[in-house]
């Protein structure tokens, strides 16, 4: 057995607990999910065996894990607060380098570097979080609508997406992000809960509470360039699944077409939408730097990746470490992202499912045929 | 041929209402969602009633929309709508920084080609090689790189440290306009000094814009190169005994037909990264134009560049569905 196959044998043992452990959480709230959905929890087993067996595959998801993570406890962690300003005790914090008085190197306010990524990774995570959440669905929706009922509202939805494509993406979410905040401050300002709920969310403190409009704002902007994408997609294929059998026996036996489409449809097309949406996670993150670093989006004290190199670059190249450490920061949240979308591609493929599982079933025989023969060498 | 010509009347048609699309959408952008265009326009907050009153008065803030669609549209095509920063006609503001946006693009543009296509062929060549791993790799390095950490990172060493490039300003154009891209009209017109100059200027950002795309074409023309290979016209050749350099260009020939759709979206990326690469490198294109108009925010200019990004990148669609249909017959629509 090689060493390669003792690190898989590990992996493969981690992600079976973690299923064990996902399965044991539902079926303490519902009786009897473990029996009825057995088959689906052996192929979740054999996806991630099939994701185990591709190395950039296993370091895209430790990235992603990492940042994750980060994105949600890097705000309880980081030694300073992002709004604690040393430079008005020790005026030597200054762009003070790496070494001297944090580990990292300090901005413009004496700010420590290292606590501003760490809060940083919460406003990225939750940027690109709810830019997924806002645009993908929207998007899955209209192109199921599109795809399913074809004819004149199928004219009218491509017609409306082809006029968002028509833009290069970014320069339309330039454009969004610029004009959008004045309408969404009315919003924020008159509606207090969710002034809370977003400050929560980014682990602000009240006082930002009037930067707010500026992130929402890349947010919508942010969404609104990416449904389209998701719209064209999830048509092309409805249009090859609604000529399929099953489909032409739900409708036979009269049930209403959002229940087709959702439940039965949606399941079918899920697959490629998933590698798509892992993807466009670190293309978020990634034009979400890139917004930032135009001067949209985040404004100090709020940390952000993108902003920290912004505000930077008028000290480059002495003050190197503001822009090196941000940009290497974004360089591994996105690649990690496009490692494991990289990597899902594969997995979501049911022929490699199967041939992983008659290697692992080979390599499970073969084990207990070596216990077997060990035993009968000990008698 | 008669098909051909349905199939590009049909293609143009298809054109104009994408374009009252646009229009639609960037109108939309400037006078539907501000709360109060006018204030946004005459400065936010702190903009006095004065100049709100003549924002309104200039712009048919006070007519119904479809009057200032109208306006907006008739007003950019005419080239009446008149900055308010800069008190120039916004489209000659515009129009005067396109060629260094355009120049740019046309230099990531040769180098994601230059570094594209061989790797591709390469890795196509020696599949499933350490080669093939590595340029699948770089792939993804490419799209994962922020264009302003890459930006920067080259700055330092070949401007910081080596200094053999310069970032002030642009050469001038040459005297004689033909293709009003100095570059190409320094190349014409024989003025190798010029020449050289713009592409000591030009040649690091088109790098850096051209290095997220690089990956992308390699992967594209592997996959492409690798089925073109596949087909059975190339068993064909192989078993009438045809040299193998003449087989790869016959393969070649036919997995360049689709790579062109993908060079048609890497102009999308490529302008869409413009905004970023002339903000690191200080290029007085459109890209940096509209980074200020945000900043001060300057309505009428957010507009103008929205709209000329987005017919560019139309046309360039239009270009490539031609293209397309014109050298590969068996694409029919």
């Amino acid at each position: 057995m090689s060493q390669d196959e003792y690190y898989r044998g590990i992996l493969d043992r981690i992600s079976d607990a973690f299923i064990g452990l996902f399965v044991y959480l539902i079926s303490t709230i519902r009786k009897g999910w473990r029996e009825k959905n057995r088959s689906r929890i052996a192929e979740w087993k054999l996806m991630f065996y099939a994701l185990n067996r591709s190395p950039p595959g296993v370091i895209g998801l430790f990235l992603v894990t990492i940042f994750v993570f980060l994105g949600i406890f890097g705000p309880l962690i980081a030694p300073y607060k992002y709004n604690y300003f040393p430079i008005f005790e020790n005026s030597k914090t200054y762009l003070s380098p790496p070494g001297e008085f944090f580990v990292l190197g300090a901005d413009h306010f004496g700010r420590d570097l290292l606590s501003l990524l760490l809060q940083g990774a919460r406003t990225s995570l939750v940027i690109s979080i709810i830019v997924i959440l806002l645009g993908v669905p929207a998007g899955i929706i209209l192109g199921l609508i599109a795809g399913y009922f074809g004819g004149k509202i199928d004219e009218l939805i491509m017609r409306i997406t082809d006029m968002f494509l028509a833009f290069p993406p970014l320069i339309l979410a330039i454009a969004f992000a610029a004009v959008l905040p004045d309408r969404i401050s009315y919003l924020i300002n008159t509606y207090p809960p969710l002034q809370q709920f977003l400050l929560w969310l980014f682990a602000l403190e009240r006082t930002e509470g009037g930067n707010l409009s500026r992130l929402l704002a890349v947010m919508i902007a942010m969404a609104v360039v990416w449904w389209p994408g998701y719209a064209r997609i999830t048509r092309g294929s409805t249009l090859t699944e609604r000529e399929a059998l099953y489909v032409e026996s739900a409708r036979a036996i009269g049930l209403p077409s959002s229940k087709i489409m959702l439940r039965h449809i949606l399941p079918n097309i899920i697959g490629p939408i998933l590698v798509y949406v892992t993807l466009d996670f670190g293309t978020v993150v990634l034009t979400e730097a890139g917004l930032s670093f135009l001067g949209l989006g985040a404004t100090p004290p709020i940390a952000d990746w993108g902003r920290i190199v912004y505000d930077g670059t008028q000290f480059f190249p002495n003050a190197w470490w503001l822009i090196i450490f941000p940009g290497f920061i974004v360089f591994l949240d996105v690649l990690g992202w496009n490692l494991l979308g990289d990597a899902l591609r594969d997995v979501l493929d049911p022929k490699l499912r199967r041939s992983i599982e008659f290697k692992v079933k080979k390599v499970k025989k073969s084990k207990t045929k070596d216990m077997e023969i060990k035993e009968v060498e000990h008698e | 041929m008669a098909e051909l010509k349905k199939f590009l009347v049909r293609r143009m048609l298809t054109f104009i209402p994408t374009i009252i699309g646009i229009t639609l959408i960037v109108f939309a952008i400037a006078y539907l969602i501000p709360a109060d265009p006018a204030r946004a326009w005459a400065g936010g907050e702190k903009a006095s009633q004065k100049a709100i009153e003549l924002v309104k008065e200039r712009y048919h803030l006070n007519e119904p929309w479809y009057d200032q669609y109208i306006f907006l549209i008739t007003g950019l095509i005419k080239n009446e709508i008149i900055d308010p920063r800069t008190s120039n006609p916004v489209m000659d503001d515009v129009g005067k920084r396109f060629p260094v946006t355009f120049q740019l693009a046309l230099f990531a543009y040769f180098f994601v080609l230059a570094i594209g296509i061989p790797l591709g062929l390469i890795s196509a060549l020696k599949r499933d090689t350490a080669i093939d791993t590595f340029v699948r790799i770089f792939a993804l390095i490419g799209v994962s790189t922020p264009v302003f950490w890459l930006g920067y990172i080259l700055i330092y060493i070949f401007f910081v440290n080596i200094r053999i490039i310069n970032l002030a300003g642009v050469p001038p154009s040459p005297e004689i306009v033909i293709t009003h891209v100095p570059v190409i009209d320094s190349l014409i017109t024989g003025n190798f000094e010029l020449f050289r100059q713009h592409v000591a200027r030009f040649w690091l950002p088109g790098f850096v814009l051209g290095f997220m795309g690089a990956g992308v074409v390699a992967r594209f023309v592997r996959n492409s190169f690798l089925e073109a290979i596949s087909g059975d016209y190339i068993e064909f050749l192989k078993a009438k005994g045809v040299p193998k350099l003449r087989v790869y260009r016959h393969a070649m020939k036919n997995s360049l037909v689709p790579i062109i759709t993908v060079l048609g979206l890497q102009f999308g990326v490529l302008l869409s990264g413009a905004p970023i690469t002339e903000t690191v490198f200080g290029l007085p294109g459109i890209g940096l134009y509209a980074v200020f108009s945000i900043g001060t925010l300057d309505f009428p200019a957010i507009v103008a560049v929205t709209l000329l990004f987005a017919l560019v990148y139309v046309i360039a669609n239009l270009i490539v569905d031609i293209f397309y249909a014109v050298i590969d017959p068996r694409v029919r629509y």
